[in-house]
């Protein structure tokens, strides 16, 4: 497949098009500002940090009444023009400092100066929060513990939201499937709380919950379910980042109650920016990137004396032999963004083109991003918010994964490969297989909000998230593995419908108490279809249509399901430093069997801010203690409780098998937690320090329980058997060591520890989820069984021990530490790093290689051996793992990692360069530069997945490339 | 059609939609929630369906035979191994000539041979209670859970019917006679021979010779029935054998170090029989490498051409060696030749010779082997001779050896983990 030119590409009608259209958008919102604009005076100034002296970039500087507002550049300095004459109220704002107000007055034609100092707040006590909680609330309020990310925190330019996610959050792993680009990554917060279920936590972005579960993998329905690249893209990565203002993100039943029936996993709520009053303030971004895959097998000069140092096609085993195909891969982006608005309407709009190249050959992502959220007050006490997002994406995959038809398998697999051959010439055909995935996405919703006094707030919000996926796969006439050819292309329509009210009465019973009742109820509807369409069978060359092929299939699936609930809270504010809140959620889900009823999900929290008591000395720093036990669920499939047939034909005649046995008694899966901790800040607020223990318990757990094959069902039956425990803690802390206007350092790390474990089986049988992932009693959640050797460092042969527990499928300790130095000028440099451990992994490309006989890399040092000393030097287990027979049970590594996950360079470019009252900034950032593995752990990554993409219940390595390092530069010019 | 459907109008089971109020009137009153496709099991009682559920048992009967009738056909080396582990592929434990009990690849041929036997069981049992519309469709199905349970009967060590415990395989055997016993109370034409072939090869089992003679001499030479398969793009309906033979996208097994290469008709054979036909290209290898010997020559069976061919339950040639058999268990060795040359003579091979009864035992056990090829049948005849000991000898490329590359060879399937480990009437170990 050629593929034409990146610039020519961007020239194409279907991106010109959007390119128009954001052109003309972005005008129709900024004339309207610039003719409201007057010129009367200016304001200038700079905002410094209190402590240190050091200039503060990113701070929203407004006019309070006037509608007027700037951002401070790099060196905290902003400028306001076009300001009447008169006084004003001048406000400083910005995440993680105290607001700060000025009064000035501005005479026509004359220049203001203001300088403010505000001081940072560590702990941020005040600051709202919404996520968790029935409408906002303030984190003193709270008694669960809620991460945030602050996006004016953020120096690198992720590439996606998964990059962003990335090592940021406590409790939160973010992993991705592959190196194909586009690929998602799972993310878990505190591990896994369900075993038939998704653990993805669900995501809401401006109060509308978007689909958090990945988008279908491009392979034709019928056939080998792997003719793919094998691996699945997530619609989280649909959102821009240069859109978000920040991230709020909770973890555990404790603080997930009032979501309800789908929330066990998590939430991630994103909020998007909004514009300010003031002037339109235009952000131009680019970014220029370059990826490249690290290797990823044992280095040359450990070869055996038989093998050469490259293959005919010059690959290397630390590519395991596939780098003449991989490149290294340009990646671009073009971002522009305007905000402003008055007191009655503000704007934010903004439109980003990406095209990336992937590092495999067929492999680029092209997408185009536009968002506009408004505001308008058009009464007092009543806002109304209006947000919309549309995404268009289109992927193009190389054949990979476990895939017989793909490069990467033939590639691994050396001469031993389906083309009988190491050679370029046999193995670049099938690079002629296309796999084309297009996403439109529309993400849309209204939140209306009415104040009528200052102590009842009502909230109605009604969001609606549209995706249309379109899937081709084509292995054309002529294709070397399917001569005549084979076309599959499907469309999948992905709706979530959210509509979610609350309104809330704050009462003041007393001097010295408060209350606060919220009540409310949401509902989300899901709605699922694909139409799929198969030929085969071509007459000849050229570009086919499926009707085409010689034999053609149709496929169709649609389900809709709908989960609604009402909940209530009630919170109690002692004092303004004693918090305990009551809440209560009742659920319906459509997927619930005949004999359930409504689900009812209690929480209670408590919140002490000891630190304002009387008898604490400021000096001691601030101290908020919290605790938080609540409830929450997650609903079996749909129409799981259901029994059923299913027709699968015969031929050209209709024919019914068994399907789904039913289950009406099946339920959500109910997940209880207790958390506590802390959040301090200590040292003059230098240090930060935040802990949470939790422990959760999961009872009527789904599991899918096996059926008895004699009798007739084949699939697994889900039953509310099972019980499941997950306990650990999150440490985290961040310390200012130097603090300067000149020169800062920050050092920060975290710790998790996740233990779970099968507290019972409720009578079923021990069952696998594929991959050597078992679920069994007292192991944990899940455990890798396999058959092990039980003498593995002897020199002997084997001995074998069947249904070994060999250890746990994720990372039971965690690890992420970060640091930041800043530099005159306001340039800084921030490195990020992040271990994952005590987890183990099954490595089926490397036995798919080995059990053919293919000189296999990762055996490099055992045939080394057996040539050099004789077989009888070679310890036991690498007998098991590299010599005939060998058995998938030992290919299983330990997963432990380090990678440097960041490394970033952050520089103001000097005022002289950057025309008129512009400000620019220089970035360049890399990602993934560094990775450390056990010594075992001898080839690939230990952060990849297999056929499933992100989805895997069980992640496992199968014939993928590993996610590659990325370095990116970016210039980002506000004005 | 009844499409799966709950609650309907505005009422969703009770939720309190009173506080939903006004997001109802934005959303929509709609509450329906969907699933078409699946169908809910009290449809199966109309008879408008029972033709599609007579066919999902043949359907579920193919697919049981497409798993033991390939894997069945390395363990007895009636095709050698030739690439592919997975997928497509020959285990190198089935290589090796070893069906374990804690083999988890050997779930699946339990799993769709066993749906086999319940659908056609429970479906027949639903066609007798509800009663049918078509005579024919009774028969059918009948005939279908016979044969499923000749296939369980004559590939298992061991029967558990319905989760129950462990039984011997004959209950498969007494259950297949009874329901091609049941089929003939009604049947006509082919259906009736079929069942009388079906039962015949039963009663050899059982040791009923009288019996399965007398079913045998009903069914003319030339009569055939097959079990269809279809190349419709899913690969659960093509022709297992075939397709993971097929150059595209497989050559998992072939001819090559098996008895038949260079007895079987083909381009570097031309004479040979035609009852095993293959072909080859000369320098093309198997698609991986295989265990036990690196890249072998690919020799492609050509009885079944592609994979949309059926594969034969029952023949009338498989009836005279039938009559062969019995002639022989009753000692008229000479009677069993003369059967036996009858049938080579008929495809234009050469007559073979025997100078006793031991001979001509080896000679009906190649002649099954020969008409039987590729048709799931090779492993329960090795069962039942090696379980009364019958005489004559085999190929040494079907023993174990060092040049057949069997380390051992095992004569049934194990009740594999998928069953042992959720039937709760199988003790643990």
């Amino acid at each position: 497949m050629h593929r034409i030119p990146c610039v020519t590409r961007l020239l194409q009608p279907r991106v010109e098009r959007w390119a128009a259209l954001l052109a003309l958008l972005l005008l129709a919102v900024t004339v309207p500002g610039a003719l409201l604009a007057q010129t009367t005076g200016t304001v200038t100034g700079q905002i410094t940090d209190a402590q240190s002296g050091a200039p503060v970039g990113q701070v929203q500087v407004f006019l309070q009444g006037a509608g007027l507002g700037s951002l401070t550049n790099a060196q905290g300095r902003f400028p306001l023009a076009n300001v009447p004459a008169g006084s004003y109220t001048i406000r400083a704002e910005r995440l993680g400092y105290q607001a700060g107000t000025g009064e000035i007055t501005v005479a026509v034609g004359e220049e203001t100066v203001f300088n403010l100092a505000i001081a940072t707040q560590a702990l941020a006590l005040d600051e709202l929060v919404v996520t968790g909680t029935a409408g906002a609330a303030r984190r003193r309020e709270v008694g669960n513990t809620i991460s945030q990310i602050d996006m004016t925190n953020v120096l690198e330019p992720p590439a996606n939201m998964d990059a962003l996610l990335q090592s940021r959050v406590t409790g939160m792993t973010v992993t991705p499937g592959s190196g194909s680009v586009g690929s998602g990554a799972q993310i878990r917060l505190r591990g896994n709380v369900s075993v038939a279920m998704s653990n993805q936590p669900i995501i809401y972005v401006d109060g509308v919950r978007i689909r958090s579960d990945g988008y279908a993998k491009n392979v034709p329905n019928t056939g080998f379910q792997s003719r793919s690249n094998n691996d699945v893209s997530s619609p989280l990565n649909d959102i821009n980042p240069a859109d978000i203002e920040r991230i709020e993100v909770i973890k555990g039943a404790a603080a997930t109650t009032l979501y309800g029936t789908e929330a066990a996993a998590g939430v991630i709520q994103i909020f998007t920016r909004r514009g300010r009053p003031g002037a339109a303030q235009w952000t131009i971004q680019m970014d220029q990137g370059m990826a490249r895959v690290l290797p990823f097998g044992p280095a040359t000069a450990d070869r055996p004396p038989s093998e050469p140092a490259r293959t005919s096609a010059g690959g290397r085993s630390e590519f395991l032999f596939i780098d003449p195909w991989l490149r290294n891969a340009w990646q671009q982006r073009y971002s522009l963004s305007v905000a402003g608005g008055r007191e009655d309407f503000q704007y934010f709009v903004s439109g980003t083109l990406t095209d990336n190249e992937g590092v495999l050959p067929n492999d680029y992502e092209e997408k185009v991003n536009l968002r506009g959220n408004f505001a308008f007050f058009p009464i007092d006490n009543l806002q109304l918010q209006w947000n919309t997002s549309f995404t268009s994406t289109e992927l193009s995959h190389t054949a990979s994964g476990n895939n017989a038809h793909g490069l990467t398998l033939n590639a691994f697999r050396r001469d031993r490969n389906y083309a009988s051959s190491e050679d370029r010439e046999a193995i670049d055909p099938l690079l002629n297989q296309e796999l084309i995935s297009q996403v439109e996405r529309l993400v849309t919703g209204a939140t209306a909000t009415w104040t009528p006094t200052p102590d009842i707030t009502n909230r109605l919000t009604v969001g609606y998230d549209l995706a249309l996926q379109n899937n081709r796969n084509l292995r054309p006439f002529g294709f070397a593995l399917a001569p005549t050819g084979i076309l599959s292309d499907r469309r999948h329509r992905f709706a979530t419908l959210t509509a979610d009210l609350v309104s809330s009465y704050n009462y003041r019973i007393n001097e010295g108490l408060r209350t606060s009742f919220s009540v409310g109820g949401q509902m989300v509807t899901t709605e699922t279809e694909e139409t799929g369409a198969y030929g085969e069978n071509f007459p000849g060359p050229g570009r086919p249509v499926v009707d085409a092929g010689g034999s053609t299939l149709g496929f169709e699936s649609r389900q809709r399901v709908i989960n609604a609930g009402l909940f209530g809270q009630l919170l109690f504010d002692f004092r303004d430093r004693y918090f305990l809140t009551l809440g209560m959620r009742v659920d319906g889900n459509s997927a619930f069997g005949e004999n359930l009823g409504l689900q009812s999900y209690p929480k209670v929290s408590l919140s002490w801010v000891i630190s304002d008591e009387d008898f604490w000395n400021p000096s001691w720093g601030q101290v908020k203690l919290r605790s938080a036990y609540g409830h929450s669920g997650r609903a079996p499939g749909a129409f799981d409780a259901v029994r059923t047939y299913n027709p699968v034909g015969w031929g050209q005649d209709p024919a019914f098998f068994p399907l789904n046995v039913g289950n009406a008694d099946l339920g959500p899966e109910r997940t209880a937690e207790f958390e506590a901790g802390f959040d301090g800040a200590f040292v003059d607020d230098r240090l930060a320090v935040e802990f949470t223990y939790f422990n959760a318990r999961t009872t009527d757990a789904l599991f899918n329980v096996r059926q008895i094959p004699s009798s007739g069902f084949l699939g697994s039956q889900l039953e509310n058997v099972g019980e499941l425990k997950n306990s650990g803690i999150e440490l985290g802390a961040n310390f200012t060591v130097l603090r300067g206007s000149r020169f800062g350092w920050d050092v920060g790390g975290n710790l998790t520890t996740v233990n779970s474990e099968v507290v019972s089986l409720g009578g079923a049988p021990p069952f696998s989820l594929g991959n050597f992932g078992w679920i069994v009693e007292g192991a944990s959640v899940p455990v890798i069984r396999a058959r092990c050797v039980t003498n593995a460092g002897e020199l002997a042969e084997p001995v074998f021990q069947d249904d070994c527990e060999i250890g746990p499928a994720n990372p039971t300790r965690i690890i992420g530490m970060n640091t930041t130095v800043s530099l005159p000028r306001g340039m800084s440099i921030t490195t990020r790093g992040e271990y994952q451990g005590g987890h183990y992994i099954y490595d089926l490309a490397a036995f798919n290689a080995v059990t053919r006989s293919v000189i296999w890399a990762g055996c490099y040092n055992v045939y080394s051996i057996e040539q050099t000393q004789g077989r009888d030097a070679v310890p036991a287990e690498d007998r098991a793992r590299c010599f005939l027979p060998t058995r998938a049970d030992h290919h299983i590594y330990p997963s432990d990692f380090f990678k440097i996950r960041e490394v970033t360079f952050n520089a103001p470019i000097p005022d002289r360069l950057v025309p008129g009252d512009s400000r620019a900034t220089f970035t360049l950032s890399g990602r993934n530069l560094f990775r450390w593995t056990k010594p075992e752990f001898r080839t690939f990554d230990p952060e990849m997945s297999n056929n499933s993409g992100f989805e895997a219940a069980v992640r496992s390595i199968s014939e993928h490339i590993p996610g590659p390092s990325l370095w990116t530069a970016s210039v980002r010019v506000n004005f | 059609m009844k499409l799966m459907r709950k609650g309907s109008g505005c009422t969703v089971r009770g939720l309190g939609l009173g506080a939903l109020g006004v997001a109802v009137l934005v959303a929509g009153c709609d509450f329906e929630v969907t699933n078409p496709g699946p169908i809910q099991e009290q449809f199966l009682e109309e008879s408008l369906a029972q033709p599609a559920v007579v066919n999902g048992m043949g359907r579920a009967l193919a697919q049981g035979l497409n798993w033991l009738s390939y894997t069945g056909a390395a363990v007895t080396r009636e095709i050698h191994p030739a690439g592919s582990t997975a997928a497509f592929g020959i285990s190198n434990e089935w290589s090796q000539g070893e069906l374990r009990t804690d083999d988890r690849n050997l779930d699946t041929h339990w799993n769709q041979s066993s749906r086999a036997r319940w659908l056609a069981e429970s479906g027949v049992a639903r066609l007798e209670r509800v009663g049918s519309d078509s005579p024919e469709l009774l028969v059918q199905a009948r005939l279908w859970a016979g044969y499923a349970n000749r296939l369980m009967g004559e590939h298992y060590c061991e029967a558990v019917i319905d989760g129950g415990s462990i039984q011997p395989r004959t209950e498969y055997l007494d259950r297949a006679e009874r329901y091609f016993s049941a089929a003939l109370e009604t049947a006509s034409g082919n259906l009736r021979l079929a069942a009388l072939a079906g039962r015949a090869s039963i009663r050899v089992h059982q040791g009923n010779w009288s019996g399965a003679a007398a079913d045998a001499a009903q069914v003319p030479t030339d009569f055939d029935y097959f079990v269809p398969y279809f190349s419709v793009g899913s690969d659960d309906q093509r022709n297992r054998i075939a397709w993971a033979g097929a150059g595209t996208p497989y050559r998992a097994h072939t001819i090559w170090n098996t008895q038949w290469e260079g007895y079987g008709l083909s381009n570097e054979n031309p004479d040979g029989d035609p009852r095993i036909p293959y072909s080859y290209t000369p320098g093309e290898t198997g698609d991986a490498a295989i265990q036990c010997c690196g890249r072998v020559p690919f020799k492609r069976q050509q009885k079944h051409p592609t994979d949309a061919a059926g594969i034969r339950l029952s023949s009338g040639r498989e009836m005279r060696l039938v009559e062969a058999e019995a002639q022989l268990v009753a000692g008229n060795w000479n009677d069993a030749m003369t059967l036996i040359n009858g049938l080579r003579t008929r495809v234009g091979m050469d007559e073979v010779t025997a100078a006793n009864a031991n001979e001509a035992w080896t000679q009906l056990k190649r002649e099954r082997a020969i008409e039987l090829w590729l048709e799931g049948r090779r492993i329960g005849d090795r069962f039942r001779w090696n379980a009364t000991g019958a005489p004559g000898a085999f190929h040494e490329l079907e023993l174990p050896g060092a040049n057949s590359n069997l380390v051992q060879q095992d004569f049934c399937f194990p009740i594999p983990p998928a069953e042992r480990e959720t039937n709760p009437n199988i003790p643990v170990g």
